[in-house]
């Protein structure tokens, strides 16, 4: 009742995320002095099952022609047979789209409660606190799980790696588990692909330029720097209106109205018809040449400089991985 | 020498067989009246309106766009012309009637001096004048050829059919005269000249002969084009007249009509038969003088929007034989799309300009009205600003700011607060929620307070009065916000409002009344320049800068509230306003009205850019403003334009506080 | 299809940062003068049951549970064209688990009878807990899909295919009715506005309101799940952090750096 199963995806292989969850599952264990389970479903990874190895207590591998792929159904039903037997204080999932529809249907059938989006996991009592943003941000919210387990999937990217202590591998175990298939959910197809008709207003990056960068090739360097980030594009009604980008990139009062985890302004002075369209961003900055630009009063951080001497440098140095 | 008190001359003289003229004047006058009838029946198919109350203020109002012709003067050439054959006409019928009275009436009335100086010398000399108003007219529609003008073949048939009556009227009588040898021929100059001329190279015979041929000519002209002209523009004599004493009495901030939604079937009009009698009578009485979209900001930066072609559209659709009034109009022609309906700032240039009367705004506002509230099918982000009203109370959607953010540190009551607030300080969603305009508040507030006017604010209580909303189209919303601030000031028994903006200015003295909101309301441009008056504020540090100031249109034009502002403008300069080219009732638009502040007009076609060119064109250093949107869109406008001029877009009340404390407005 | 929207009213959440305050003995958002409105995921929800059913036919009900006043958003729905609505009424139990909500709502599906799809919005724009559809599904017994941007009929009768966003893309999936399908949004379901008069006569539409009790559940059981044990704002910087350093690479640096942490955070 006091061991920590972390949920792995196989196919995602090593990835940041993984490493975060069981970063964050390490300290939690520890902190309730149970054992680390990494639970890595879908296709035997073994460059995965090693790293996890190295960190957890027990590695899990879950590999059958069912849980070959992705399928919810399949999935849930794997996870819940793996979990029940363990009767884990916590499980963790990671924040993408399958361990975010996985989470609260895990927690009602292992009898515990979920929570989504934690940015903290603690255990106190013996009961599971998670902490997260409410309210589109504005307010932080600190939920006590009353049930167990915990079934939380947590901003995996933005949690700390466990710390190399030496200590013993675990072993990594085959699980054989008898799973039926699910003839109610079908997957059809899958596509790799940029989101078609992902609307700016739903961007979590974006990228946006202004009146400063005087015409429409520095547009290509920002897009550049987008690019590396995986951010959208967005622009300033001067810049949309001077026809150096398209229309429905204009962000402002009568344009989109946005609201990313980062907004990064270049050559924008921030008008307050633009500003209405940013306000509900979470993080916004801004590079600017003008120290007085009305842009800086709603950043969190600010560079002011000449773009055309940081952009270059800047998408060099986000394109190294982290 | 006679004696002047015998002088007359005989009617019909030359002519036999009168009795013809008298046959044909039946079939004449049951041609006309049946085009007149016809008409008639169609504006009877119109819903029910009382536009018959106040017969006295109506006759004045006949007066003066009818008789005196004041809209139709305010420009110059076309203005002058058509004086001249309006008032050539007027005297040649009342002689005509004159003739009427004295030969078939038997009343000897066209005699003496009355002859001489009336129906000779008078009527020559308008006869003149019509002749050459027509040739001024002549030259415009055929040399000139300005933009705003329908050129169709049966415009430029009523004018020579004009110049024909004009013209054989004076062969007939300088012939009458030469053949008679008039006695009292000098009277009529023109008829004299012609006489005159004639003498040189016609005989008597063949004067006597062409008379009697002319004459009948211009009876069957004369006869020919009253039949015609009900089925003409010309119709617009009487259905112009009608619409003129027929027009609104209220000012133009007063035209929306107001909706039962219990009992209608259709909430705004997409179809001939949502209109009042009243708006076909309207169509009917266009002129197609063109002076309304020539006036309207949105054709003149090159919109599709053109009020006299909606107009004109409307009167051709009512006339289509057979046509089925529940038809929808919209989009049955390129001016009747909806596109351009939702390029209307509502300012109500065509509503003033029109010399007839016709009020072309709210039928863009009704159109509106179906759109939103029977389609649902309107720009999105007037939809994305009327959502905000409907859930925020305010339409200024991703503002940062609370409705009492602008107040911080200056100590100001709220209506919950105060216990002997006089007068209400109505903000307005533009003055506390744009952060520009909070500067503007903070100086109407503190001037109130330096002048010990007792005023609360309403705080966290005020929601927008619903006129983006009315305007837009949604009076649903409207209503319901009308409904909920008037409980709100009922609740505080407020006698007396100050408001910011000029649109709720507007709401406040012409709207709420229809829902029994009655309130003593100024805007703060008039409540400022009275204390000013009352000597309770002094300007005593007034600046030097040149200044020019812009007439919001639900202030000026809506209201006819011109002046005050400019009091505040000469108090705080010492000097007159520079006016811009268009200025007081022809004031132009900054652009925001009508909901368009919430509409991203293309680049090339934006109304607070064309605005801002006639401001930076007077080189004033301020342009002074008294509303929140011209403060916003003249800002826009200003910045885009200005260079490296330092033109400042400042309110009326900033001037007055920088006058009063000699410093920057707070 | 028989089509059953659930929706969620909640507190404006485009309240401005700096009138955003906290009611400390509640635990949650103080309500202040702002007001209460449809969450944003559940229009799209609704938008894609009325394009659906503009398309091939059907019944859609909307579902809420909540205090008596999110009737509003019942009505709302109803002005939108939504067959009928139902509001499972809890005046009880203050801000309540997503369980004991799911709880409620499967009660309430119940007691309306036959279903084969049940669409909730991906989250909620106030505590954006994201559980509803998934513990609704396992109260249901049925299958659950998430993310969902459209629907249409599957390949075989009593079927229905769901297109739904992935982090590297999409996926096609087909499954068997009754499903619950959370939605995401999307260009294709905008929510539209409704007709003004279709909003009048909203009001005029019947409206079925199940207390708790009527539906057997237990109020005290609102918290069964998890609670909130604390509520804050957390500490904005509200100056802006101007990136210093000796040489433009420096600073360049640190601004990469800041700009890492934003990003791995999400």
């Amino acid at each position: 009742m006091s061991d920590v199963v972390c949920c792995l995806f196989s196919s995602a292989g090593w990835d940041r995320s993984a490493q975060g969850i069981l970063g964050a599952g390490r300290r939690l264990s520890d902190s309730l002095g149970g054992k680390l389970v990494a639970l890595a479903i879908g296709p035997a990874n073994d460059a995965l099952n090693g790293a996890a190895a190295a960190i957890a207590d027990k590695v899990l591998v879950v590999d059958h022609p069912l849980v070959a792929e992705y399928h919810p159904e399949t999935y849930l039903s794997a996870l819940a047979a793996v979990c029940k037997p363990i009767q884990p204080a916590a499980v963790l999932l990671g924040n993408d789209t399958y361990g975010q529809e996985l989470t609260p249907r895990l927690a009602h059938r292992l009898g515990g409660s979920a929570a989504g989006d934690a940015v903290a996991v603690l255990a106190a009592d013996g009961k599971l606190r998670v902490t997260r943003g409410v309210y589109g941000g504005k307010a932080t919210a600190l939920i006590a799980l009353a049930r167990a387990p915990g079934v939380v999937w947590v901003r995996a990217r933005a949690l700390d790696p466990a710390a190399a202590d030496g200590r013993p591998g675990g072993a990594i175990e085959k699980v054989d588990l008898q799973l039926e298939p699910d003839a109610r959910v079908q997957v059809i197809s899958r596509h790799v692909e940029a989101k078609e008709g992902v609307r700016l207003e739903e961007a979590r990056l974006i990228v946006s330029g202004g009146r400063g960068l005087g015409g429409p090739e520095p547009f290509q360097q920002l897009q550049a720097l987008a690019t590396v980030m995986g951010a959208q594009m967005a622009a300033s009604r001067a810049a949309c209106d001077a026809g150096w980008v398209p229309p429905s990139w204009q962000v402002g009062q009568t344009g989109k109205k946005v609201a990313p985890e980062l907004y990064m302004a270049i050559a924008i002075s921030g008008a307050s018809q633009h500003i209405m369209g940013i306000a509900d961003s979470k993080v916004i900055c801004a590079i600017n040449r003008d120290p007085d630009a009305p842009i800086f009063k709603h950043c969190r951080f600010g560079l002011v400089e000449d773009y055309q001497k940081v952009v270059g440098p800047l998408r060099d140095k986000l394109s190294r991985p982290t | 020498m006679i004696d002047p008190e015998l002088a007359t001359r005989e009617v019909l003289w030359n002519i036999r067989h009168a009795w013809i003229m008298y046959a044909l004047l039946v079939p004449t006058v049951a041609v006309s009246g049946y085009g007149f009838y016809r008409r008639l029946k169609l504006w009877r198919r119109g819903g029910s309106e009382n536009r018959f109350d106040r017969p006295l203020a109506r006759i004045g109002l006949l007066v003066k766009f009818g008789l005196l012709q004041l809209r139709t003067w305010r420009k110059l050439y076309p203005g002058s012309f058509h004086a001249m054959i309006f008032w050539g006409f007027v005297i040649l019928f009342i002689a005509t009637t004159v003739v009427m009275i004295d030969y078939d009436f038997g009343i000897p009335i066209m005699r003496g001096r009355f002859y001489l100086y009336f129906q000779s010398l008078i009527v020559d000399v308008f006869g003149a004048l019509a002749i050459v108003g027509v040739g001024m007219a002549a030259a415009r529609r055929w040399i000139a050829r300005p933009k705003q003008l329908v050129y169709t073949n049966e415009a430029s048939a009523i004018l020579v059919v004009i110049f024909a009556i004009l013209v054989t009227g004076f062969l007939v009588e300088g012939w009458r005269i030469a053949a008679t040898d008039d006695p009292w021929g000098s009277w009529s100059p023109v008829g004299s000249a012609v006489a005159a001329v004639s003498s040189n190279f016609m005989s008597t015979d063949s004067m006597i002969a062409a008379h009697r041929v002319t004459w009948w000519t211009h009876l069957v002209l004369v006869f020919g084009f009253i039949a015609w002209a009900p089925y003409t523009k010309m119709a617009h004599v009487l259905t112009s007249t009608a619409n003129i004493y027929t027009a609104r009495l209220a000012p133009i901030g007063a035209t929306l009509r107001k909706i039962d939604f219990e009992k209608s079937e259709k909430l705004g009009i997409n179809s001939l038969a949502g209109f009042t009698w009243k708006d076909l009578l309207d169509f009917d009485a266009c002129t197609e003088c063109g002076r309304c979209t020539a006036v309207c900001p949105a054709n003149r930066v090159g919109k599709a929007l053109s009020p006299r072609d909606v107009i004109l559209d409307l009167q051709r659709l009512m006339h289509e034989p057979n046509r089925d009034f529940a038809e929808p109009f919209i989009g049955a022609t390129p001016a009747l799309s909806p596109e351009p309906f939702w390029e209307c700032t509502t300012c109500g240039a065509c509503v003033e300009a029109c010399p007839v009367s016709i009020e072309q705004m709210p039928k863009i506002v009704d159109a509106r009205r179906f759109l939103v509230m029977e389609d649902a099918e309107f720009p999105e982000t007037m939809q994305q600003a009327l959502t905000s009203l409907e859930t925020r109370g305010h339409p200024l959607r991703g503002t940062t700011f609370s409705r009492v953010d602008w107040a911080q540190g200056l100590n100001i009551t709220t209506m919950a607060e105060a216990k002997d607030a006089e007068v209400l300080l109505w903000v307005g969603c533009g003055g506390a929620l744009v952060e520009r305009n909070q500067k503007v508040v903070r100086s109407i507030a503190q001037l109130l307070e330096k002048a010990g006017v007792k005023f609360a604010i309403l705080g966290r209580e005020e929601k927008c009065t619903g006129d983006p909303a009315r305007r837009i189209g949604n009076e649903f919303l409207f209503e319901t916000l009308a409904q909920e601030n008037i409980a709100t000031l009922d609740r505080y028994k407020v006698k007396k409002i100050v408001t910011s903006c000029p649109h709720c200015f507007n709401t406040f003295a012409n709207e709420y009344p229809q829902f029994g909101g009655r309130y003593e309301v100024f805007h703060h441009s008039e409540y400022l320049a009275a204390l000013v008056a009352e000597g309770r504020l002094s300007a005593d540090m007034p600046t030097d800068k040149k200044v020019t100031f812009h007439d919001p249109c639900y202030l000026g034009r809506h209201n006819g509230v011109y002046d005050a502002p400019r009091q505040l403008v000469q108090i705080s300069t010492s000097s007159t306003p520079i006016e811009m080219e268009q200025s007081r009732e022809n004031g132009f638009c900054c652009g925001g009205g009508g909901g368009m502040s919430f509409i991203d007009e293309p680049p090339n076609q934006r109304v607070n850019q064309e605005r801002a060119r006639q401001v930076l064109e007077t080189d004033a250093d301020i342009v002074a403003v008294g509303c929140p949107f011209c403060m916003t869109m003249l800002e826009d406008g200003i910045n885009a334009r200005k260079g490296d001029r330092d033109t400042k877009v400042m309110d009326v009340a900033e001037l007055l506080w920088q006058a009063v404390e000699r410093t920057a407005p707070p | 299809m028989n089509t059953i929207v659930c929706i969620k009213q909640i507190l404006d959440p485009e309240i401005p940062a700096r009138d955003f305050r906290i009611d400390a003995a509640n635990r949650e958002a103080e309500r202040g003068g702002a007001n209460l409105v449809t969450n944003i995921f559940c229009e799209n929800a609704l938008e894609t049951a009325l394009q659906f059913r503009e398309a091939h036919g059907g019944k859609i009900t909307a579902l809420s549970c909540g205090p008596d006043g999110a009737e509003d958003v019942l009505r709302k729905a109803l002005a939108l064209k939504a067959d009928e609505a139902a509001l499972v009424v809890n005046e009880a139990a203050k801000n309540p688990d997503p369980l004991f909500v799911a709880r409620a709502l499967a009660a309430g599906i119940r007691k309306l009878g036959e279903f084969d799809l049940v669409l909730v919005g991906r989250e909620a724009g106030d505590w954006g807990a994201g559980q509803t559809g998934g513990l609704l599904a396992e109260e249901l017994g049925v299958p659950c899909v998430s993310f969902a941007e459209s629907l249409e009929p599957g390949s075989k009768p009593g079927t229905v295919r769901i297109k739904r966003q992935t982090d590297s893309g999409w996926e096609l999936l087909e499954s068997t009715t009754p499903v619950v399908v959370t939605i995401t949004n999307h260009e294709k379901n905008v929510p539209r506005i409704p007709k003004t008069r279709d909003v009048m006569q909203s009001f005029r539409k019947p409206l079925a309101k199940w207390p708790l009790a009527e539906l057997a559940i237990d109020p005290s059981a609102a918290h069964a799940y998890y609670d909130v044990a604390e509520l804050f704002i957390p500490r904005k910087e509200t100056q802006c952090e101007f990136i210093a350093g000796d040489t433009l690479e420096q600073k360049i640096d640190a601004f990469a750096s800041r700009v890492t942490e934003v990003m791995r955070s999400i």
